[in-house]
């Protein structure tokens, strides 16, 4: 391991599904030798990707986990993140994010930046992470790569400049020429690993002057040397240059980008320089703590390997050795042997194993630097944990989890399947801060909620593979909330006072509707009508009542309950006595705060030829959505729409038949809404019915 | 609808909006001085008297365009007071559609196309119509008659905005500049923004004179917020 941090980059890679992510990823490997062969993410070998660890990966293609991979690229260590590429899973991507200090965003080159990539951008944005673009699959009919960059600009907002510029394209691809140095660049040799760099040919040297003109005057505002050199007309070091495009890449300002095909081997390795070159190391980000110890003050992490440890579990598989837990390290060592502490639990572990992982491969380390990346063995956490030694109490600032909005029934079909589903359970609650699990008590039906269908279908094939676990699986259902609407008055006396010890209690206030928040309890209890002792038993009760909404039995969300007025009895009044006044008060005032179902709204975008257009607003009007607005690129459309998620459940059929398969669609969760008064009645109707008969 | 305070208040009243119906009405100016800005004022003043609005922006991406929206509507909430700022930011959302083309998917069948998707499929029927960067330098009077004609058909208001560059002189003989010299008939509004020292300046060249109220002139777009105000 190297010492150097500034010899450190930790990179992700994002980009659209299929735009060729994975093997990309194994290219990198191939070069940096941490693998001796290709293999294709479809390959006819059976083997699949190295990055593709888990079975159900390499059977639908597509990449589920973010698997942790370190290379060393020249003098650097590079620990690369893959992340999926799939919007449902898209708490991976913002958990890999968290810890990355830059990026490499993938395009395709005919596709070019389609949704999820906006999606991506968005969320690197949201953790100030530094990117290069990587325009891959440029050997393909209909490659694209300028039209690529001017969507980048106008879809991402990214100043993208191009400091290459491809030798041919399509199936004429030949190689690149690097604008910084001026120079044509070819891959030669069976898997390209052979690199020749030749004179620029003659029938590009217009066109790369013109490019590097653009890209001088794109780069030349970061720097002020390089400036005054282009105004005295001087040659230009190619160095001076490199530090700019950094200078900009850093500030989030620039982002710089390349091209090739990773499939036809061309374009990875100068990939590779420019991580080094243009993408941050440890010290170039500033991340900051919360100091549990002084009331949440942030503190910004050193990056110093002598400083007290601060270490992020962000991410848990369940290996063949037990829990593999991937942390980072933000300052201090991680060493083998040491105990850390869980500063969420409180709770002391010994670091048994230190691991730094290869895809599903692993080799052993003595210890783990600061900046560093590396697996730990059986080290009982979640994910999102935070591990410090006993000097410093601090957590990496809480990560950005959206709530699940969609959930299912499922049942084991035989005893065996119920041991192991709940094996299953646990492991991917603990994995997957977005999936969430718990039984209706009131129908025994185990529920799992997520994301969106794929998020909760993928579980459920990893259930039956890696663990066995057979289940029936009942109807998707929306993840509905009730809330209230206005101010409401509540005085409510609980009291049983025939035989027995008594039970007595008033609790009196209002209740209104909170924005933001989810709940909020205030005391206004004067001259102590109700005893000190029993106010939390009021808050306690309060929050009981929320769990469960009167409408339709879902949670109640929203609701500031404040009280101001009570009585109790020197003898029958208690705990249990003041919980159930507020439950019973909690009751009177919902009947009155005009209560309403909320539904989760998707932002759903549709992308497609434009002679479908007009079905395709059709089918979202049908589905109670509202169309946002439509952008028209000569024959190609982008519908945008607001959507109710339960009016999404098979679009996909209905779009594809729509459009011959030509349209598609991506969605991601947005906020939540009152449902229309028609819908409301419906499903309330439905609630009443299911609870006759169940 | 109790959104009638902020349409008194706003100073665009006196182009009497409501009241030109099935017409059309024309933003001129050099490139950058608010053509969009006022656009967008005009389109939120239709949308707070109950109108369903259209927003055709050619050129410009939809983020973009629905971020003029967003900011426009800020600046309103935090100048007038609101009762429930959410509903009134939905009502908006509800009320308008954006459309955004790149200048080569743009023509006049295909803006027939769209509008008839929307109105026989009962997806958003709108009232008004605003086009946002309209090229006007290739049109001819009947092309511009052509459109008129299919816009008063769907009985939609129409505005558009144009812009005129310092090089070409030609003016119409009531003072509007190229390209839409020729074409000035066409319009029943007509609005210059003419920049002045500290503010932009609009120049009411044309508009409804029956039925226009008070004093159309002393209107300036304040460059802080790019609002329309009078010029106290």
């Amino acid at each position: 391991m190297n010492k150097d941090l500034d010899k450190v980059r930790n990179i992700g890679i994002s980009a659209h599904i299929d735009s060729g992510k994975t093997t990309l990823t194994e290219r990198i490997l191939y070069y940096t030798q941490r693998i001796h062969a290709i293999h294709e993410v479809r390959g006819k070998d059976g083997v699949g990707a190295t990055m593709d660890s888990m079975e159900l990966e390499k059977e639908r293609g597509i990449t589920i986990q973010s698997a942790a991979t370190y290379c060393s690229w020249k003098d650097i260590d590079v620990n690369i993140i893959d992340t999926p590429g799939h919007v449902d899973f898209t708490v991976e991507v913002e958990r890999a994010l968290r810890v990355l200090d830059g990026a490499v965003l993938i395009l395709c080159s005919v596709g070019g930046v389609q949704s999820q990539s906006i999606t991506v951008d968005r969320q690197m944005t949201r953790y100030n992470v530094p990117r290069i673009a990587f325009i891959n699959k440029c050997d393909r009919t209909g490659a694209n790569p300028e039209r690529v960059v001017k969507q980048l600009r106008e879809k991402l907002n990214l100043n993208a400049v191009m400091i290459q510029l491809p030798i041919g394209l399509e199936s004429d691809l030949e190689g690149m020429v690097d604008l910084v140095t001026m120079k044509a660049i070819y891959f030669d040799g069976d898997q390209g690993n052979e690199i020749r760099y030749e004179e620029i040919p003659d029938n590009l040297k217009d066109d790369a002057e013109e490019k590097r003109e653009e890209l001088l005057d794109a780069v030349s505002m970061f720097s002020e040397e390089l400036m005054e050199a282009m105004l005295e007309e001087e040659e230009i070091p190619v160095e001076l240059i490199q530090a700019a495009i950094r200078k900009g890449t850093l500030d989030l300002e620039l982002a710089p980008v390349m091209i090739g095909s990773a499939y036809k081997n061309k374009g990875v390795q100068p990939l590779l320089d420019a991580v080094e070159m243009y993408l941050p190391c440890p010290t170039d980000v500033v991340n900051t703590a919360l100091d549990l110890d002084n009331d949440e003050a942030e503190m910004t992490v050193s990056n110093n390997p002598d400083d007290p440890l601060v270490a992020l579990a962000f991410k848990l598989e369940d290996g063949r050795y037990g829990q593999l837990t991937y942390v980072r390290t933000y300052q201090g060592t991680l060493k083998k042997g040491e105990t850390i502490f869980n500063t969420r639990t409180g709770k002391k572990v010994k670091v048994g194993r230190l691991v730094r992982m290869h895809s599903n491969e692993m080799e052993e380390i003595e210890e783990a630097g600061s900046g560093d990346i590396v697996g730990l063995f059986g080290v009982d956490c979640a994910s999102g944990d935070t591990f410090c030694d006993s000097k410093v109490n601090w957590s990496m600032s809480s990560m950005h989890v959206p709530a699940p909005v969609i959930s299912l029934a499922i049942t084991p079909v035989d005893n065996k399947a119920q041991d192991n589903m709940s094996k299953a359970l646990n492991r991917f609650s603990k994995e997957d801060p977005t999936f969430k699990t718990f039984v209706d008590h009131e129908t025994n039906e185990t529920i799992i909620s997520g994301m969106g269908e794929l998020h909760l279908e993928v579980y459920i094939e990893r259930m039956k593979r890696e663990y066995k676990a057979e289940v029936e699986v009942g109807a998707p259902r929306v993840a509905y909330r009730e809330a209230i609407t206005q101010h409401a008055d509540f005085n409510y006396t609980h009291k049983k006072q025939t035989g027995g010890s008594g039970q007595f209690g008033r609790v009196g206030g209002h209740m209104e509707p909170l924005e933001e928040e989810e709940y909020e309890f205030v005391d206004q209890i004067v001259g102590g009508v109700i005893p000190r002792e029993y106010i939390p038993s009021c808050d306690k009760g309060f929050q009981a009542s929320m769990e469960k909404g009167m409408l339709i039995g879902a949670p109640i969300t929203g609701v500031r309950c404040l009280i101001n007025d009570g009585s109790y009895h020197a003898v029958d009044s208690s705990d249990m006595a003041f919980q159930q006044a507020a439950k019973g008060a909690f009751k009177e005032g919902y009947k009155k705060a005009g209560p309403v179902i909320m539904e989760p709204i998707m932002k759903v975008s549709v992308e497609g030829p434009s002679e479908f257009q007009g079905s395709i607003m059709g089918s979202l009007n049908q589905r109670r959505g509202m169309i946002v607005g439509t952008s028209e690129e000569g024959s190609y459309t982008v519908v945008e729409a607001d959507m109710p998620l339960s009016e999404m459940f098979g679009y996909s059929t209905t779009l594809r038949s729509l459009t011959q398969g030509k349209a598609e669609f991506t969605m991601e969760f947005s906020t939540y809404k009152q449902v229309p008064k028609s819908v409301s009645e419906e499903l309330i109707k439905e609630y009443e019915n299911s609870r006759k008969n169940g | 609808m109790g959104y009638e305070p902020l349409v008194k208040k706003n100073p665009l009243r006196v182009l009497n909006l409501a009241g030109n119906d099935k017409k059309m009405g024309l933003i001129m100016a050099r490139a950058g001085l608010g053509k969009t800005a006022l656009l967008v004022q005009i389109a939120l003043d239709s949308i707070l008297r109950g109108k369903r609005v259209v927003h055709i922006s050619i050129g410009e991406n939809l983020e973009k365009t629905k971020l003029w929206y967003d900011d426009m509507l800020e600046i309103i909430l935090q100048e007038c007071s609101v009762a429930k700022p959410h509903e009134l930011i939905d009502m908006v959302q509800q009320h308008r559609m954006i459309m955004s083309f790149k200048e080569s998917a743009f023509n006049r069948a295909r803006l027939e196309e769209r509008l008839n998707d929307l109105i026989l499929q009962d997806i958003f029927k709108p009232d008004c119509v605003v086009i946002d960067g309209f090229d006007f330098t290739n049109m001819d009077h009947e092309d511009l008659e052509d459109i008129n004609n299919l816009m008063e058909s769907l009985r939609l208001q129409t505005w558009f905005s144009a812009t005129s560059h310092r090089e070409d002189e030609r003016v119409s003989p009531s003072g509007v500049p190229a390209p839409c010299h020729e074409l000035d008939d066409l319009f029943e509004t007509v609005v210059l923004l003419k920049s002045e020292q500290e503010h932009v300046q609009l120049e009411i060249i044309r508009h409804n004179s029956d039925a226009c109220s008070g004093d159309v002139h002393h209107l300036i777009l304040d460059p802080a917020t790019m609002m329309v105000k009078k010029d106290d």
